[in-house]
Parts: structure tokens; sequence; C-alpha cells
């Protein structure tokens, strides 16, 4: 307790508010820091100097790993429309190969942004064909991760990156491990068609859409069904034999990427889904045993729903005529049984 | 993993939480939409397998949530989700070593609700997570792991006990202890069981032989673990059962509060959980108390066991065990030795090198040879030892603590086998209790006190004392022989007796018999148990009575009736009878014959309950009666007293008691706060303790009586002081050099 008169006045002085005079500098607070440094050089840990603009290659690199690991979607959709202008240019600048560019940016399939998808499937438009077919089995991944995303858009954009995959490498697709099976059912499940047995009873689960948009993603996904299967179920036409070949498949090297895929000599062991289907029979039977049903019933009842869905779906239908309409269900042995005996 | 913004319209969109929570409410409704969710997660998971090392942090996310959300929905498909357990297993078994820290978090956490929903079982759960905890690398996963492991072992033993489960787990245990003895990976072994045991999830002697593997391994970690396990483990078991009981939980207060304070459901809540604790509590209360063995004892074949630890961690050069890690196993071999009276005679011989108190710790060597000791020991295997401890411990020129130490392991060593002392050498130590040294002079009549006891003969006919004089000259009192057992009785059993001589008394003055009476007095002590035989009958009567019993009980606490004898007469002169000095023979005749009681009759049910409930009277009569102060001292030298034989013997032990050390700072502190008194009014220091005094009836010191005495009484005194003859005062001026000279009035040490 300050008795004296000084020690009140001291007191006071805490409280008192401070005058600030127009014209003069605001009085400093009394904890300022003084935060200003001086310094003779300022020294910086890396830095990369260079009289020189970096050439295309560096350029093309910084832009690809910009799009695949950007955390900012304009980054990576511009990235994207920059790789875009160098592929479509004449001649194609692709300094790191179809390959390695496909695995960085397939994983955008799924990607948040719908610019950024978009983007991508102009990429992919121009990607040369013939080397973009070598991963299929890449891209028919990420494809299935995309279509049976959680946000409606990401699976309807994944959609046009199928289409894509049709454009360039149907036969490859139809043919890979797991490309057969497992695609379809991905799309059977998308659609709601379901796999499992029946339920019993008449009422189904109601489709939760009735909404027009989504009326359009079922066409739509009804026609790109149609057109995977016309692509499994296309009437094979032998080639001519010629005695060339036939020595050429003995002593000649193999020119695809992974010519002895189908022997499985390193990967896990396969299940029906991952099987290979090589031919169309084989095609045949197993979507015969798996899918046919649930396809057919989908069908039937899209159609009476009518719409873009429903012409869709007769399409569909007819294809299913065309690829089913020889098919007989052989009592032989096909690869099921043998999976199942081991 | 730096989460990627994500735009509030996909945000609604990919919303898994309220997709989970949608497909828990209705999974009949919501299986088209698992479906798309279930081949996503495929997708991912094929995915993540083409490269599960160098997948990208968006990658291992969305692969993150589908696992998420697959394990949560998991018991609705169970059909559709077959695979997935497997996958799991797969996934975390294969790549734990380089998957992303919090995929692999995820993967186990969701192995274990997969559990907890009951869609895999323990075991294959625990087989999956117990390799791993073992071979990891990653610390927060091993301390995940272990959690876990041991919330599943624990709820799967919560109801019953599941035998199965242990058994499996039980033997991984003891697979992964033998298999590879170098090995450090053990420790996990010894985590596991003694965490379980602590909890009293397993209390069978399985865990105690993977235990007793583990302490014959070669990696130190392991022994170390394993050697505590035995030397503490019993007693972290009691500690967490009296701490989970100790918290009581007041009804009363709670419902009040309720009434007082804003009424919610979060209250009621908190109500109704406390209701179920005290039901719970309540419940355990009357439930029996579960036989749970120590380590010790559930041992198979100790002797062997002890011979190999022995062997290999002590006896042997080869062995490179740092010297605390010897202290141990040197415990855990010794503790074995004594409490199993087993037979290792090199045991002994190896101690004699360590026996100078030069030696680190030997203090805690001194207490594992004491502790290793017992009366099936032959002498002449000990009677070096101690000729060692009393030659390099106990003499003039060595410091007052060491000499003290030195008494005080004889002593215990002593105590547990008396021929092994030799009576020139005992005549010689007890001398010591002339010492100026608290500690000294206190270790040496112990050792004498305990000698009066076992083997007065040995001492000096003035050291004897009363007691022991009288038991010699009647012929009572004998040493025991090399390997002579004491007469086993029933702990308490003569307090039963006298507790039911005096009911016996009590109804006959009653019925207005004399007292003493004895015709029909089997038939009546018939009646008596025959309607004494529940317990409950005659519980709550007794209240009145309890102290009455206690009162007797502290004359008769002393097990064995040989020695009592005299005493009881001495002690019997207290009681108010006037003829008692007469009957006092019959009397311990009497009591003699009462203390058979347990061969001439069956103990009801009632009976052990009123001897437990007299022992435990007379312990805590024991534990504050200054009274049976001597005795008690006796009985700690004979050690059959409060300690038990289950106890192993402590350095502190053999150490000077903690009065006499150095202490540090915090203990004087606390020392001098302890006789403070508190300052609620304010009076001098002094004034409260007198009145604290006076309020207790106790008398005042010389001192203080000399201050109050009468001023004219002390005057002749002083006068007379002044009056004495030159040769008085040369007397007493020679008497104080003299005195000084010698060193006090005590004299100087011998």
């Amino acid at each position: 307790m300050g008795s004296s008169a000084r020690k009140k006045q001291e007191k006071k002085k805490d409280f008192q508010k401070p005058k600030y005079k127009v014209g003069k500098a605001k009085p400093k607070a009394s904890n300022f820091t003084d935060t200003s440094f001086k310094s003779k050089a300022i020294v910086m840990n890396q830095q990369s100097l260079s009289t020189a603009a970096p050439d295309v290659v560096q350029q093309f690199k910084h832009n690809l790993s910009l799009a695949s690991s950007s955390r900012s979607d304009k980054q990576r959709r511009d990235a994207l429309a920059y790789l875009t202008s160098q592929l479509s240019s004449h001649p194609p600048i692709n300094p790191v190969g179809t390959n390695i560019l496909l695995s960085k940016l397939l994983p955008l399939i799924s990607d948040s942004s719908t610019p950024v998808r978009s983007q991508l499937l102009k990429l992919l438009r121009v990607l040369p064909e013939e080397e973009a077919k070598h991963s299929t089995e890449q891209a028919i991944m990420f494809i299935r991760a995309g279509m049976t995303h959680l946000s409606a858009d990401i699976s309807g954009d994944s959609l046009g990156v199928m289409e894509w995959l049709l454009d360039v490498a149907e036969d490859e697709l139809v043919t890979i491990p797991g490309g057969w099976v497992k695609t379809l059912s991905t799309f059977c499940v998308t659609m709601g068609w379901s796999l499992a047995s029946t339920v019993p009873g008449w009422t189904s689960a109601a489709r939760s859409s009735l909404r027009a948009k989504d009326a359009q993603t079922l066409a739509r996904q009804i026609s790109i069904l149609s057109r995977f299967l016309q692509a499994g179920l296309r009437s094979e036409t032998a080639a001519v034999p010629s005695s060339e070949e036939y020595w050429d498949s003995f002593y000649g090297l193999p020119r695809s990427s992974n010519a002895f895929e189908y022997l499985n000599l390193f990967g896990s062991r396969r299940d029906e889904e991952g099987e290979m289907y090589p031919n169309r029979e084989a095609r045949q039977q197993v979507f015969y045993r798996r899918f046919f049903e649930p396809v057919t019933k989908g069908i039937e009842k899209v159609k009476k729903e009518g719409g873009a869905a429903g012409r869709a779906a007769v399409g569909l239908d007819q294809v299913l005529k065309d690829g089913m309409g020889d098919y007989a269900a052989s009592a032989g042995m096909d690869a099921q049984d043998l999976l199942n005996l081991w | 993993m730096v989460k990627r913004k994500v735009a509030a319209l996909e945000k609604i969109d990919a919303d898994f939480a309220s997709l989970q929570y949608k497909i828990r409410r209705d999974p009949k409704s919501y299986k088209d939409d698992f479906l798309k969710q279930w081949e996503q997660y495929e997708a991912q998971r094929e995915i993540f397998f083409t490269s599960p090392t160098t997948a990208a942090a968006d990658t291992v996310e969305s692969f993150h949530n589908m696992i998420d959300l697959i394990a949560h929905v998991a018991d609705c498909y169970p059909e559709e989700t077959r695979t997935f357990q497997d996958d799991l297993k797969a996934i975390v078994a294969q790549h734990h070593e380089t998957l992303h820290p919090e995929l692999r978090d995820k993967v186990v956490g969701s192995l274990v609700l997969l559990r907890r929903k009951e869609v895999i079982d323990s075991t294959s759960l625990l087989t999956t997570l117990f390799p791993i905890l073992v071979s990891s690398r990653s610390k927060s996963m091993r301390e995940m792991l272990f959690q876990k492991i041991l919330s599943d072992m624990r709820n799967s033993n919560s109801k019953s006990t599941n035998h199965p489960l242990n058994r499996t787990i039980q033997a991984v245990l003891y697979n992964l202890v033998t298999a590879d003895r170098s090995s450090p990976r053990a420790i996990w072994a010894i985590k596991l069981t003694r965490e379980l045991w602590k909890r009293q999830v397993w209390t069978d002697a399985k865990p105690v032989d993977v235990m007793k593997e583990a302490c014959l391994a070669d990696n130190e970690k392991v022994i170390v673990g394993a050697t505590r396990f035995f030397l503490g483990g019993d007693k972290e078991r009691e500690e967490l059962e009296d701490e989970s009981s100790d918290e009581e939980i007041d009804l009363a207060k709670v419902k009040h509060q309720i009434t007082i304070n804003k009424k919610s459901r979060k209250q009621k809540e908190a109500y109704r959980k406390a209701v179920d604790k005290v039901k719970k509590q309540e419940k355990k209360k009357s439930k029996p108390h579960p036989l749970n063995f120590s380590a010790l004892h559930l041992l198979h074949d100790p002797q062997l066991f002890a011979e190999q630890l022995f062997e290999k961690h002590l006896q042997g050069t080869k062995n490179k065990l740092s010297l605390d890690t010897k202290l141990l196993v040197l415990q855990l071999v010794t503790r074995l030795v004594g409490l199993h009276k087993l037979t290792i005679v090199p045991l002994y011989s190896w101690f004699i090198k360590y026996l100078t108190p030069k030696q680190q710790s030997v203090t805690s060597i001194l207490a594992s040879l004491a502790q290793g000791v017992h009366n099936l020991v032959p002498p002449d295997a000990l009677e070096p030892l101690i000729q060692k401890i009393a030659n390099e411990f106990v003499s003039e020129a060595s410091a007052s603590e060491v000499a003290a130490v030195g008494l005080n392991a004889i002593r215990e060593i002593c105590s547990r086998q008396s021929l092994a002392m030799t009576e020139t050498l005992l005549q010689d130590l007890v001398q010591y209790r002339k010492s100026k040294d608290k500690g000294v002079m206190m270790a040496a009549k112990g050792l004498l006190s305990l000698y009066r006891e076992v083997g007065a003969e040995m001492l000096k006919k003035r050291d004897r004392g009363k007691d022991a004089t009288m038991g010699l000259s009647s012929g009572m009192m004998k040493q025991r022989k090399f390997g002579e057992e004491e007469i086993g009785g029933i702990e308490g059993l003569d307090l039963l007796a006298k507790w039911k001589e005096e009911q016996r008394k009590r109804k006959r003055a009653e019925k207005g018999l004399p007292e003493d009476g004895s015709d029909g007095s089997d038939d009546e002590k018939d009646a008596d148990e025959d309607d004494g035989w529940e317990i409950d009958s005659d519980d709550s009567s007794d209240s009145g009575e309890w102290i009455n019993v206690e009162h007797s009980s502290d004359e008769e606490d002393e097990p064995a009736p040989k020695k009592r004898k005299g005493e009881n007469a001495a002690d019997d002169d207290e009681d108010e009878d006037e003829d008692e000095e007469a009957n006092a023979e019959d009397e311990a005749a009497e009591l003699e014959r009462m203390t058979k009681l347990a061969t001439t009759t069956i103990l009801t049910p009632a009976d052990l309950a009123k001897l437990q409930e007299l022992r435990a009277a007379a312990s805590v009569q024991k534990a504050m009666g200054a009274r049976t102060r001597k005795r008690q001292t006796n009985n700690d030298a004979n050690n059959n007293g409060t300690t038990h034989q289950d106890d192993g013997l402590t350095a502190e032990n053999i150490e000077a008691p903690i009065r006499l050390r150095k202490l540090t700072k915090e203990e004087k502190v606390a020392l001098a706060k302890e006789g403070k008194p508190d300052r609620d009014e304010h009076k001098s220091t002094q004034a409260i303790r007198k009145s604290k005094k006076d309020a207790a009836g106790k008398s005042t010191s010389n001192r203080e009586k000399q201050r109050k005495k009468n001023f004219l009484m002390t005057l002749g005194k002083a006068k007379s002081k002044q009056k004495r003859s030159l040769v008085e005062t040369r007397k007493v001026l020679r008497g104080h050099v003299e005195r000084s000279t010698r060193g006090g009035r005590r004299r100087n040490g011998t």
C-alpha cells in the first residue's frame, strides 16, 4: 500500500492514457521489442542460378511433377494443359515416354476438381494410341476405382476415360488379367444390377436415382457397357495361317510387353476374377455364368423406364444377342474347373 | 499425410461418415451403395498393391478411408466382406515395415474393430498381431500393438476365463522365449505376461513357466525382466487390487447433488453409473477371495530352477552380466532357496569373495545371503561366512555403519540358522552392545535378544536375562538341534480357545452357575457349536465383546506354549482375581488343552470366521499397543512375527535403521514437520505440546519437575554446595575428569 503521495502518483501513472498528437510518431509501447536487424550479407542455402531458361525437357518434367503432386488444383490443371500442348505439337514432345507419363497421371482420374479431370481426358486423347496400349492394365485399375467413386461427378468423368481406353485398346482391355470379369462386375455394381442372388419378394431397393442427370449417366453407362461387351464378345476371325508366323511363334522374339503373362510366373495366384480370358469362348463362358442373368434383368428394367437409358438398353440388348447368340453352355472343362481343382 | 482441400460441394458428395451411418442404420436398403464401395475398395487395394512402398499420399488416403468404411460396416454384410479380414491381415503382415504409419495404424485398428464386432475371433487376431509386435522396428507401432493385444486379452477374459485362448497365447509366448534364447524378442513375452499377471487375468502355472524359461535366457534384458517379475510381480498384483478397491463412491452424496444441481441427462447417466459401480463392488465383496498363489509358489521344480540359475548366471566365470543384474539374479536364487528350503551348497562358498566392506552394494549381497539361509542349511557351510563377516565388518577399526551392517547381517543369518554361530564369537559380538554408536548398539542388542531366545547356553551367564535363565534352569528351554522342526499349529487358535472359554463362562454366569464348573461343559460346547455352524448366526452379536478379546489376546499371541509359561504367570498377576496365582499352572494346562482344539473338534465355518476376526484384532492391537513392544521386537528377531516369509529380505533391513543414517533434506523436513502441532490456536509450540501431554495424562520429565520445584526447597542444596569441604570438592572434580577421559558415563566404545 503506497501511503505517500509519491507512491500514489506512481500508481496512477500506469493507468493514464497516452496522448496522441498529430504530426508526431506514435509513442512506443512499454513492451515494444525492436526486431529490425542489420546484416552485411544474406546467405542462401540453395539456389539455382542459370543464365539460360530451363530447356523443354526440364520444363516438361517440372510440369509433370506439378500435375501429379501439386496441392493447388489450378496449378494441376495448368500443368496438364501445358503437357497437352506439348504432346499435341508436331512432332510431339514427350521426353519421359508414354508409360511413365500415364503412371504419373492416371491417379488424377479420381481427382477432386472437375477442370483437372476434363483436362486429363483431353491429354489422354492426344497420346499416341500404339504406346498407350501397353499401359492398359494400369489404366483399367484406376478407371475402375474412378467408376466406383463415391462422388457422382468423378464416376461420371471416369466413364469418359473408359471410352478413351475402349478407343485405344479394346482388344487388350478384354484379354488382360482381371480386365474382363472385374470390369464387368464394376459396371454391374455402378448401375445397381446386383450380382448376388436376387432378393425374394417384389420390391427391390429403389434406385435412388430418378433425377434427369442420373438417367443420363445411366444411359451413358449402358452405352459404354455395350461397347465393352461388343469388344469382348465380337466374333474372332482366324487369320490365315502363314508358315512364317508359325515359325515365328517358336523362334521369333515376342513383340508384346509381357509376352508370357498368361503363365503368371511371378504374380500371386489369380482367382476367377483376376484370371485372363484370352479368347471369345472363355469370355462368353464366364459372362454367361456370372453376368448374363443380372444384365438381362437390368436391361428389362431399364427398357421399361424408357427414355435415353431405355434406348441405350435396347442397343445393349442387341449387342448381347449378337455376342451370346451362338453360345451354348458346354459341359466341357473350363478354367474355373481347373482352379477349383487346385 | 496432409489432406488435400476438399471443395464444399464435393464434401457433401463424398461423405463417408454419413454413408457409414446410413448403411449401419439400414443395411438392406443401402446394399447397392455398399457394393459400389466394396468395388471401390477392391480397386484401391489393387492399386495399392501394385506399389505398396511408393504409394502416393492420395492413394494412401483413399485406401485408408475405404478400409475404415468397410471395417465399420463389415458386420452388416458378412457374406460380401468374407475376404476383408484376410486382406487386412495380409497387408499388415507383409508390409508393416513399409506402410504409411497412419494406414498401418488404421489397418490394425480395423482388425481390432472386426474383433469387437466378432467378425474374427481373438485367436486369429492375436496370432496376426503378435508376430508383428515382436518383429516391428517402429516404436509407436509396437506400443499400439501391445496395447491392443493386452486389451483384447483382458476383454476376452473379462466375463469368464477363456482357457483355449489363454493356452494358445501362452504356448506362443513359451515358444518365443525358448526358440531363441539370445534374442531380445522375448522381452515382449515378459511384458505381456507380467501385465496379465498383474491384472489377474493369468494366475496359473503356465505363465510362471514362461517366466522361468525367460530367466534362463542369454539376453540380459530378458533375464532382468523375468527376474524382476519373480521378485516384484506379486506385490504389484496386490497393489493394483488394493488400488481398485480403494475408490469408494458415496451414493448418498451423488443423489444429493442431483437434487441440488440442474437435472440433465448427463447427471442421470452419472448416477446410474455410480449405482452400477457400487453394486459391482458389493458383488465383489461378497465373492470368495480368489486363491491366487504367488509366482514363486507356482514354480515347478524350484530346486532345479535355482540350481540352473545359479550355475548359469552366477557361478561360472564366463557370464558377462553386470553387477546389478547379478544382484537381481542372486536375490531370486536366495529367495527361492529360503522359501522352498532348497539345498545348494556351492552357493554359500560363492559368497565368500563378496563379503568385504569395499564390495559395491554389499548390503544387498548380505541381505541375499541372509535370505538364502534356512534351518536346513548345514551350519558348517555358514560358519566361515559368519566368521568372515565378523572379521571384515565388525571391529573397532571399521566405521560404525559398517559394524552395524555386519552385526545386522549376522543376526539375520543366525535368526534363520542359529547353529551357525560359535560361542566365543557370539560372546565377542554381544559386547558391542556397549558401543557408543547407536546403530552398532542396537544391532548388538538385537543379536543378544535373538540368542536369549534361541541359544541362551552360548551366552555368558550374566547376559542371559531373567527369562532365559529361568527357562534354562527349569529345562523348558533347549537349543533346537539341526533339522528339528517346531510343532506347528493354527495361527491364532489359542485366541479362539480363549474366546470360547470366556463365552462359556459368561453363559454359565448368566444361568447362575459357578463360573469354572466343569460338569457338562462338553455338552454345552456341543450345543454352542450346533447353533454356531452358520457364520451369520453369531456374527453381529459379538460386537460388544471384541474389545474384551483384544485385552486377552496380547497375552496370548505367542504361538509356542512352551516358552510362555513363565510370562503367563507374570502376566496373570495383573488380573483382578486373587486366587489366580495359585491356579496359574492349571490355567496353563487348560489353555494348552484348548489349543489342541483343532485336534479334538471340527472347526465350523463360524469358528473360522471368528478366528479370522480375532487374528485381525490381535494384529491391530499389536501394531498399536505399547505393552507388547518388547515381545514384538523378539518376534522380529525370530522372523515369525510381522514379516511374512514370502517377503524377501532387502538391503534396507540390513542397513542401520533409517533414523540413524544420514538423512536427506526431504527426510529431515518430514521429520521436523512430524512432531509439529497444527497451528489452529496461536500458542507456543511448547505450550501446545504440554497441553497435549496433559490431556494424554502423561507425567512430566525430571527437568520439568526440577524447574517447577518450590524455590525454598532448593535453597538447602544450593547452600550445601557452597559448604562442601575441599576433599569433597576434589572428589567431585576428579570424578569429572575421569569421566571425560573415559568418554562419559557410558564409557567409550568397546
